[in-house]
């Protein structure tokens, strides 16, 4: 059978073996259980042809949350690999895997759809909208998101794994030293992945921009809201640059070309400039809703209104565009002159001053508030000392000359680390904790919340400054091993004990959610935690139409002044409520997007060019269809109303 | 569906308004993606490796009739839509077919390039110049022969339903991506094939 | 007959017409490398904004702002990715 040949492991090992029974068994579970459950229809109807955000949100949370398991699980092996020199947990093939899959899961299977799970729920809420501008399209985002995660997470067992790093540099990951197919699905999944992402990038700005409620200008918007906007506006102009890199990188890998390779004129460098003209402005994409998380939670928590709008408005902007100029400092090392390296060094200071901006803020909104140290705000002031030793590291690696001894070492991994998980994870689980009631009607448990807090943060600290001390000390990162001369074990000892801590926080952060799913009240109301802004004036859980009549607004903190000034959100009458249909449209079009993927990982043409047929017919399919949604009647509105209890 | 009578029918509904500004801001994304597709060219174009340059295989009466013919369509086009302003959908539909017509010249005339180019020892994998070259118009070409047949598609749908909103609307942003991908290739005109030829 | 043929479109077909005709001269003529591409990038942004202002009716309706400044963004991307990788890769290289 020489045809299967193609997807036999190159490098098998025990694990290996031991996750294949284990996906198989865990798929032949979930079909049966759907059958014998009867589950299918439930599933097709509920699920996999919803058009509502807030479904959309809960799936993209779920598969974030799975993602998260992935990602960490990753992250233990390397830390435990390393932990003592020379040690044989993994060999060096395994460790390369593993770092590869770990980084590619986790900014963009895990953060990225962390991100989008809260945008997607709690946007049109706060812009009091029903909806976002183009449904369909925001279930083909996560279809296609899920499809290109899918694709990604069996290269391990069908085929082989990508071993270039997250980053895939030329000519690494070219056919002569990444002979395997696992390259091919860092291409095509991340592709498929993207497309998605760029999709919502659109979707978002039009609804941010023109479904707001009225009275709601752009300067009486909630900051995540706003930095949603932004978010999204960096979305639609950087994904289209990674689209053309992945292009050009599956055309060097699939079709013989010479865009990355050493010889024929090619240029090996220029996937890292392209691959990195996208990587910055991606670390913005994923930052900047966090911060509009934090500038939710800390005004909610601290009672005072967030400090500073307008300036907070003004260096998410300046952001947002200095976050496309300043690549280069990715690898000041890679041979440009000094002139070069100057300009992007100075770019790369000047932006930390908005966030610098930014920080005061949350400072003068904390200075004289009344705090509330609820799980949300102890993430958020985790927040705040954390990430700015992360972001003074930033700065130092964003000196050129000084950069050339601390790239690549551990000192880099532990900047970005401790930028990333304070100031993405931290927000992600705070939100999630914060909008947790509003999307499921009933509260996270506030004690194991607080030991999970602790447990992660302090861990954080543990598992990643030692990693500026053994950088400093000269431990490049991506090494599977090291020898006990070198004296970089105790550090990574270390490590290897916040890691576990790590493990425990986030297995607490799920136990919380069986827990709380099983034993937490569900009469908490629609505003358990006296909040600012739209979404919480509406029911938890919140109705198939969001509101059952449209907001008038007259305040950047709608809720909380009406709340205390006595004025009528919801003027008028009931009307009727035009809503769009179900479709499985977006579903089906992605599988066909993802036999296309796996059928070109593989090189097998016909199976590829047919998918392709079928996602063309998709396309026309849905250009013929005529489908205007649906009303739900004022009669229906009001038995729901009166059933969550009135407005 | 409210429909606004004071607005053109292709911007009457607010879905209809919402779906314009969305192809817009596809259109910025879509100059992105170009615009890495130009930075790849630019730094790969000296990059021939042991194959031919560009000044070695582009020809000018080629360069000339494409252009000529998308610029047209383009132009064709513009008036099918002011066509379907003032109501005179026989019209539209004429100008719409005539601009696929040349859309069709137009690819018919890139293909035969491509051949040439094989022929002259230029193939996709030759150098780092011929992948981008290739690339950069084979992604235009690409979008133009979509174009094709996403074009078609909407005249069957106006013969169908005749003008309603729905029909007007997917009318006008088609005529959104053809303008566009005429004012990619300007910069293809100019940038690829004159500047290679000076 | 004549209503078919807007002015303003008419007009915008020919200009575009003499503008591609003027990039060809760089072509044709033996002109020094900074004059061709000055005449090549004048005329190609001059096209460019014909298109999207007279053809694509850019400024007609509400969104008016929100379009013109997704253009002039993406003109902006455009050149920082363009120039930018041009400068790292090649004029700033050692």
């Amino acid at each position: 059978m020489e045809f299967f040949d193609r997807f036999i492991v190159p490098n098998p090992s025990p694990t290996i073996y031991a996750s294949m029974v284990a996906i198989g068994l865990t798929i032949i579970a979930i079909l049966a259980g759907l059958t014998y459950f009867r589950k299918w229809g439930y599933l097709w109807q509920q699920w996999l042809t919803t058009v509502d955000h807030k479904r959309i949100g809960i799936m993209y949370l779920i598969s974030a949350l799975l993602m998260l398991f992935r990602g960490g699980v990753d992250a233990l092996m390397m830390r435990a690999q390393t932990a003592i020199p020379e040690n044989t947990l993994l060999n060096a093939q395994e460790y390369n895997e593993v770092f590869t899959t770990h980084g590619v899961v986790m900014i963009l299977f895990m953060a990225m759809a962390f991100v989008m799970a809260l945008m997607n729920f709690v946007v049109p809420l706060q812009i009091g909208a029903r909806d976002v501008a183009f449904p369909r399209l925001n279930a083909l985002s996560f279809w296609l998101y899920f499809m290109g995660a899918m694709l990604f997470n069996i290269s391990f067992v069908v085929g082989g794994s990508p071993d270039s790093g997250w980053t895939s540099y030329f000519p690494l990951a070219g056919n002569e030293f990444s002979p395997s197919v696992g390259t091919n699905y860092y291409m095509l999944a991340i592709q498929i992945a993207g497309l998605g992402t760029l999709i919502t990038g659109i979707n978002f700005i039009v609804t941010i921009l023109k479904m707001r409620a009225p009275g709601m200008k752009l300067m009486k918007m909630p900051m995540f809201t706003w930095t949603a906007l932004i978010t999204n506006v960096i979305i639609v102009f950087a994904f289209p640059v990674l689209t053309v890199a992945l292009a050009m990188g599956t055309m060097d890998r699939l079709f013989g070309t010479n865009f990355f390779t050493t010889t024929n004129g090619g240029m090996d460098m220029l996937w890292a400039n392209f691959f990195w003209v996208w990587g910055h402005p991606e670390v913005y994409i994923l930052i900047l809703p966090a911060f509009g998380i934090y500038s939710e939670i800390i005004p909610t928590f601290a009672r005072r209104n967030l400090y500073g709008y307008k300036s907070m408005v003004v260096s998410i902007v300046a952001i947002s565009a200095l976050s496309f100029v300043v690549w280069v400092h990715h690898f000041f090392t890679m041979g440009q002159g000094a002139l070069v390296n100057s300009i992007f060094s100075i770019t790369t200071m000047a932006i930390a001053i908005p966030t610098g901006v930014k920080i005061f803020n949350w400072l003068l909104t904390l200075w004289k508030g009344k705090i509330r140290f609820t799980v949300p705000m102890l993430y958020s002031l985790g927040f705040i000392p954390i990430f700015t030793i992360g972001g003074v590291t930033g700065v130092m690696l964003g000196m050129a000359s000084a950069d050339y001894q601390y790239h690549n070492t551990m000192f880099l991994v532990a900047h970005f680390h401790l930028v990333i998980i304070p100031g993405v994870v931290f927000a992600m689980i705070a939100g999630m904790t914060y909008w947790w009631p509003k999307i499921f009607g009933f509260m996270l448990n506030e004690r194991i919340g607080k030991w999970s807090f602790w447990f992660i943060a302090i861990s954080v600290c543990l598992t990643f400054f030692p990693m500026f001390i053994s950088g400093l000390d000269g431990q490049a990162r991506r090494m599977y091993t090291y020898s006990e001369s070198t004296g970089y074990g105790i550090w990574n000892g270390l490590s290897f004990i916040g890691a576990i801590g790590l493990a425990i926080g986030f297995a607490l952060i799920v136990y919380n959610i069986y827990y709380s799913t099983r034993y937490a009240p569900r009469n908490i109301g629609s505003d358990p935690w006296d909040a600012r802004s739209l979404e919480w004036a509406t029911h938890s859980p919140v109705p198939e139409y969001n509101f059952a009549i449209v907001p008038h607004v007259n305040s950047s903190e709608a809720f909380w002044d009406a709340k205390k000034n006595g004025h009528d959100l919801f003027p008028g009458e009931y009307k009727k409520i035009h809503m769009p249909n179900n479709s499985g449209l977006p579903f089906v079009l992605s599988a066909f997007f993802f036999v296309f993927g796996f059928a070109m990982v593989f090189s097998m043409w016909t199976l590829a060019i047919l998918s392709v047929l079928g996602i063309f017919g998709c396309m026309l399919y849905r250009s013929f269809e005529k489908d205007h949604g649906h009303y739900i009647s004022v009669k229906e509105i009001k038995e729901t109303e009166k059933k969550l209890g009135g407005i | 569906m409210k429909i606004d009578q004071s607005l053109p029918l292709e911007y009457s509904t607010e879905e209809n308004r919402l779906k314009i500004l969305g192809f817009w801001i596809f259109l910025g994304a879509e100059i992105a993606l170009f615009a890495t597709l130009f930075a790849a060219y630019f730094i790969l174009v000296d990059r021939t490796g042991s194959g031919p340059s560009g000044e070695e295989v582009f020809k000018a009466p080629t360069l000339i009739i494409q252009t000529l013919l998308l610029l047209t369509s383009s132009f064709t086009i513009g008036l099918g839509i002011h066509a379907m302003r003032i109501g005179r959908v026989k019209a539209m539909i004429n100008f719409f077919i005539i601009t696929l017509i040349l859309g069709l010249g137009f690819i018919g005339l890139e293909i035969y390039e491509f051949v040439q180019y094989i022929h002259e020892g230029l193939t996709l994998q030759t150098s780092g110049f011929s992948a981008a070259l290739f690339t950069t118009l084979g992604t235009h070409g690409a979008h133009v022969t979509f174009g094709l047949f996403w074009g078609l598609a909407i005249i069957m749908q106006i013969k169908k339903r005749g003008l309603t909103p729905e029909t007007a609307n997917k009318s006008f942003i088609f005529s959104l991506y053809w303008h566009f991908l005429d004012v990619v290739w300007i910069f293809i005109f100019s940038f690829v094939y004159l500047k290679g030829m000076m | 007959m004549k209503d078919l043929f807007p002015l303003k479109q008419v007009m915008g077909f020919v200009f575009s017409l003499i503008l591609t005709a003027v990039a060809l001269a760089v072509y044709f003529m033996d002109l020094s490398y900074t004059i061709g591409m000055s005449i090549l990038l004048v005329t190609a942004f001059i096209q460019a904004a014909v298109q999207l202002v007279v053809f694509m009716h850019a400024g007609e309706s509400e969104d008016k702002p929100s379009i013109y400044t997704n253009i002039y963004y993406a003109v902006f991307i455009a050149l920082v990715t363009i120039f930018g990788s041009l400068l790292t890769l090649i004029w700033g290289y050692e």
